[in-house]
């Protein structure tokens, strides 16, 4: 049997804050910060040290499905990702990293929050301090109310399974099926891969998908195609799903 | 620069006594596939193969590998994940 490693690749290079976050942290007068990083900068002792010299309390977590305090993975997007609920606890939330798809899982946990805290990041690579808002995930929300509202109303459904071992929900997808139908719905069970969503073009007869895979593919791959599709996790109660993301855009 | 740690890699291809290694990597290391598969080989009796595709996280692993007779699989830039029961 083929035996598995992994080489987190972490960043060697300078890994403290530049003077703008310093600056920010001290003029928003803030008293608590989350922090999270991706697993190439979750090495971030001197990031800590620089925040508790300003009088700030440095909070961290483990998100459930990584191994170290402090990382974070795309999927921990939702409000119980975390084993402590340090985004709400604290004032501001900050992540250490490149890219956009981590930050945003920070935004997209608060989806169903009356009010989303910015997040803060800091590019050790870059040197570059930014702020991530509510703005900034405001099409994939409005696109998620959209999809949940056709697939309400769609009378034939297809699930889709991927066979990657760590994104594999194959039985979930048969208990959904199962309880679509007891709905009077027709589902129907797609596996590949790679979930390419061009392939959805190929079966016109179905109204509606749900994607059990990777839940960032129910959140953000969805702006890329006209089908609704939307997360497992949606799937089950659409209706309460939809109250929850109503009340967000209020 | 993200550290390979090549050395360690090194280390574990020869402690599991490897003879066929694949390297899987996220789009931003892909750049330097060569360079790892060349370490590999030049420093160990294995041969390195390089996964041409997908490589979204620890949730992302090849399947089938077996029958490639593939050893060891190492993928870079990701850590161990644990999943999740939903639904």
């Amino acid at each position: 049997m083929t035996r598995i490693i992994f080489v987190d690749s972490k960043w060697e290079g300078d890994l403290t804050l530049g003077d703008k976050v310093i600056k920010y942290l001290k003029d928003k007068k803030i008293k608590s910060l989350a922090l999270f990083a991706s697993v190439q900068f979750v090495h971030f002792d001197k990031v800590i040290e620089q925040i508790k010299e300003l009088g700030i309390e440095v909070k961290l977590t483990k998100a459930k499905r990584t191994s170290q305090i402090g990382q974070i993975l795309g999927c921990d997007a939702y409000h119980d990702s975390f084993q402590e609920p340090i985004i709400k606890e604290s004032d501001a939330i900050m992540y250490i990293g490149d890219g956009l798809f981590h930050p945003k899982a920070l935004l997209l946990s608060q989806i169903k929050e009356k009010e989303i805290k910015p997040v803060l990041q800091w590019n050790p690579m870059s040197k570059k301090f930014s702020i991530l808002t509510k703005k900034d995930i405001e099409p994939e929300v409005k696109r998620k109310i959209r999809n949940l509202k056709l697939f309400v109303n769609a009378k034939t459904i297809g699930i889709l399974v991927t066979i990657k071992p760590g994104q594999q929900y194959f039985n979930s997808a048969k208990r959904l099926k199962e309880h679509l139908e007891n709905q009077g719905k027709k589902a129907y069970i797609f596996i590949d891969d790679t979930l390419k969503l061009n392939e959805l073009e190929n079966y016109p007869f179905i109204e509606a998908w749900v994607n059990t895979a990777c839940p960032r593919i129910g959140t953000d791959d969805i702006l890329n195609t006209n089908k609704a599709l939307l997360n497992l996790r949606e799937a089950g109660n659409p209706i309460k799903e939809l109250g929850e993301l109503n009340n967000h855009e209020k | 620069m993200y550290s390979l740690e090549l050395n360690k890699v090194i280390e574990e291809i020869k402690r599991q006594n490897a003879k066929q290694v694949l390297i899987q990597l996220p789009d931003g290391l892909k750049t330097r596939a060569g360079e790892i598969a060349d370490f590999i080989e030049k420093n160990t009796n294995a041969k390195a193969f390089v996964w041409l595709s997908s490589c979204f996280g620890a949730c992302d692993l090849p399947l089938g590998l077996d029958i490639l007779k593939i050893d060891l699989m190492i993928q870079f830039g990701h850590n161990r994940y644990w999943k999740t029961e939903r639904w």
